[in-house]
């Protein structure tokens, strides 16, 4: 990966939005590249390598979707975010088939957009194979599904202690509702309850409950972050 | 009525009428002309043939009586009133007559042989106009001219009789079909008229006309009946679309109306940290439950606009009902409710498994909030003949019989539950879901409390 690693290329044909997104995502600590279109963001995506490519499905010149697969083709395996003021449904499976690895609607939230990047940016990353993941004094034990805090042990039901797996796992990292929602649940929808919430606000009573310090934050609006106090 | 015939002569119906008249009266006129042909010449050739017979048995006579028999032959004839009609005429070589019918030998005629006809003054001289007559011309072989013949005029008269039927015949076909395609085309014309007038006053003035029917059960009022749905079923829509847009309307200006208050008081007052904060921070929420109910509505209208069903997998009914009834435990928990799932071990459907989970989860997510306080909310998942039925019950206060229809409309919410937190869009995504699955959707009375109940078509039969 090397240089790659902090790298963006984001192809935004609005000029605002793109200056926004420049913004954005330079202040989070990548060097971002913009195309206007989509031939310029052909260009750029196949000569330069970057972490991730964040594509607006409409572009002037063509479809997001048309650069992907252009991309793909010659074999250029960077991942790739789709932005879209199209609906959700079959757009989003569409954008996936034409080899787009995560789908955002607009308009969206910069957090939720930065978490998903950041997991994207991971994904080609080596995945450490680890039996123990621990943050601050919580402890949990991958083989035997047992978490404990300062060696007291939390009863967690299955489903719970993959939540909060999967946000351990992301330590630091805001991680979106709805992509809890689609690698624990394996559902792909944004809920419009706040459901998620609310089971994660039992994860933490039993995580964080009684605690010297609070390890799961919720991030308004957006989702769920997992981080020890400094 | 003017204007409609001048629309009834420009119609298309009425030209191809015309091209068939044409056509059809290009057929009778050769077929009539054909019979007038051969009556004339089948009369004709009779009158010819009891002519060349005669000639016959008189040349006979006069083969074997001579001269004097044949006189006697031809005076015989005409003293007959038999031969009425026909004309018989001896002459001298010199054409000075010697027996027969006629004054004297046709002038103009004299020395002619074989078939004449002509109009003989020497026949009836006392008509206004001389008959016509047609004769058969001979020399017997001492010199003598025989002349036998016959009055055509009769012939021709039957002929001409047949001729005047014949014609009188094509010209009332040609009035008749002209007359009936006028009609035939003012019809059709009338018809589509009234829906051409329809379709201008709906242009003009909205979708409240209707084609008017005629009770004849024939395939214009049933293609006006099929039109009249139509324009229903578009009103239906547009009704509903205004009414979306007006509750949109209605449920954005809430929030950004707080938001505008917000900052007009910010804008007022010194900036302060931790005002500033909280101020950001309630605007993000608000407008965070703008952009959600957005994606409410854009998710509901994709539901229901698509044909999502080639995306069917199998699916178990029962698996989803546990799942989100685990989900939401935490959620019961909260409210002191008690969450329970009863279900049988596969119920499998064809569905779309996002879909379903999001339309169970949102009906107990509802059960859950607006039902009894520390209440009971059970889900079921049951198969009984041939098809999956799903339900939710709650022991609360139920929705009024009355109001039952309307909690499926978007943004519709019940005076009693204005309260609790929702955007009243879940009931329509419900709906939406279910019709997307070919569910059928039942509110009962859970006595006390509200049942909901989805049953889907068996995965056989779909």
């Amino acid at each position: 990966m090397g240089g790659g690693r902090r790298r963006l290329l984001v192809i935004e044909d609005d000029p605002e939005t793109a200056e926004q997104l420049e913004d954005f995502l330079s202040t989070s600590g990548y060097q971002v590249d913009l195309a206007g279109n989509g031939s310029d963001g052909l260009s750029r995506g196949s000569s330069a390598d970057y972490a991730v490519m964040v594509i607006d499905r409409m572009l002037p010149d063509t479809d997001g979707l048309a650069v992907i697969r252009r991309l793909r083709e010659v074999r250029i395996v960077t991942p790739a975010l789709i932005i879209s003021a199209l609906g959700e449904i079959d757009d989003r499976v569409r954008g996936l088939r034409a080899g787009g690895d995560d789908y955002l609607v607009k308009p969206f939230v910069f957090t939720e957009l930065l978490a998903r990047i950041e997991a994207l940016a991971r994904r080609s990353a080596t995945v450490v194979r680890e039996t123990v993941l621990r943050v601050g004094d919580l402890e949990l034990d991958l083989v035997a599904r047992t978490v404990s805090r300062r060696g007291r042990n939390i009863e967690l039901l299955p489903r719970e202690f993959q939540v909060l797996e999967y946000l351990v796992r992301n330590e630091g990292q805001v991680v979106p509702r709805a992509m809890l929602l689609q690698h624990v649940w394996d559902l792909h929808f944004d809920p419009t309850t706040n459901i998620i919430d609310v089971y994660v606000g039992r994860v933490r009573r039993k995580v964080d409950g009684q605690q010297a310090y609070p390890l799961i934050h919720t991030v308004r609006g957006v989702g769920f972050c997992v981080r020890a106090p400094r | 009525m003017s204007v409609l015939l001048a629309k009834t002569l420009r119609s298309s119906t009425f030209k191809w009428a015309l091209i068939w008249i044409t056509i059809f009266g290009a057929v009778v006129i050769a077929l009539f002309s054909y019979v007038y042909w051969s009556t004339a010449a089948y009369v004709h050739g009779r009158s010819d043939r009891a002519i060349a017979a005669e000639q016959i048995i008189l040349q006979k006579a006069y083969a074997s009586t001579g001269r004097g028999g044949l006189i006697a032959a031809i005076e015989d004839r005409i003293a007959n009133r038999r031969f009425e009609s026909g004309i018989y005429m001896l002459a001298e070589p010199s054409f000075a007559p010697l027996a027969g019918n006629l004054k004297a030998w046709p002038s103009t005629l004299k020395g002619s042989k074989g078939w004449q006809d002509f109009a003989a003054r020497e026949w009836k001289p006392d008509a206004a106009n001389p008959p016509m007559l047609r004769a058969m011309f001979d020399t017997l072989p001492n010199g003598d001219h025989l002349l036998v013949g016959k009055e055509i005029d009769d012939l021709d008269e039957f002929a001409k009789k047949i001729k005047t039927a014949l014609l009188w015949g094509v010209a009332l076909i040609f009035v008749l079909a002209a007359v009936a395609s006028v009609s035939v085309t003012r019809r059709t014309v009338g018809r589509i008229e009234a829906i051409n007038a329809t379709s201008r006053a709906i242009m003009q003035s909205g979708l409240g006309k209707r084609i008017p029917l005629r009770g004849t059960r024939d395939e214009w009022d049933q293609l006006a009946e099929n039109l009249n749905s139509m324009l229903e079923r578009i009103e239906t829509l547009i009704a509903e679309v205004k009414q979306v847009s007006d509750n949109v309307a209605h449920d954005l200006r809430t929030p950004l109306a707080r938001m505008r208050g917000r900052l007009e008081k910010a804008c007022a007052r010194q900036r302060n940290g931790d005002y500033d904060q909280s101020l950001i921070d309630d605007s993000m929420a608000d407008l965070d439950a703008v952009l959600r109910m957005f994606s409410s509505l854009t998710r509901i209208s994709q539901i229901e606009a698509g044909d999502r069903t080639s995306a069917f997998r199998t699916v178990n009914l029962s698996e989803i009902a546990s799942e989100v009834v685990e989900l939401f435990d935490a959620a019961a928990e909260d409210e002191r409710a008690h969450l329970d799932a009863v279900v049988d071990q596969r119920v499998l459907v064809a569905g779309d498994r996002d879909l379903l989970f999001d339309a169970v989860a949102n009906l107990v997510d509802n059960a859950i909030k607006h039902g009894r306080e520390a209440g009971r909310v059970t889900v079921e998942v049951t198969q009984n003949d041939g098809s999956a039925v799903i339900s939710v019950a709650d022991d609360g206060p139920g929705i009024p019989i009355n109001e039952r229809q309307n909690v499926f409309k978007r943004f519709y919410r019940l005076e009693q539950s204005r309260r609790t937190p929702g955007n009243g869009l879940g009931l329509s995504l419900v709906a939406a879901v279910a019709r997307l699955h070919g569910a059928g959707i039942e509110m009962m009375d859970n006595a006390p409390g509200l049942k909901f109940r989805l049953r889907f078509p068996s995965p056989a039969r779909s």
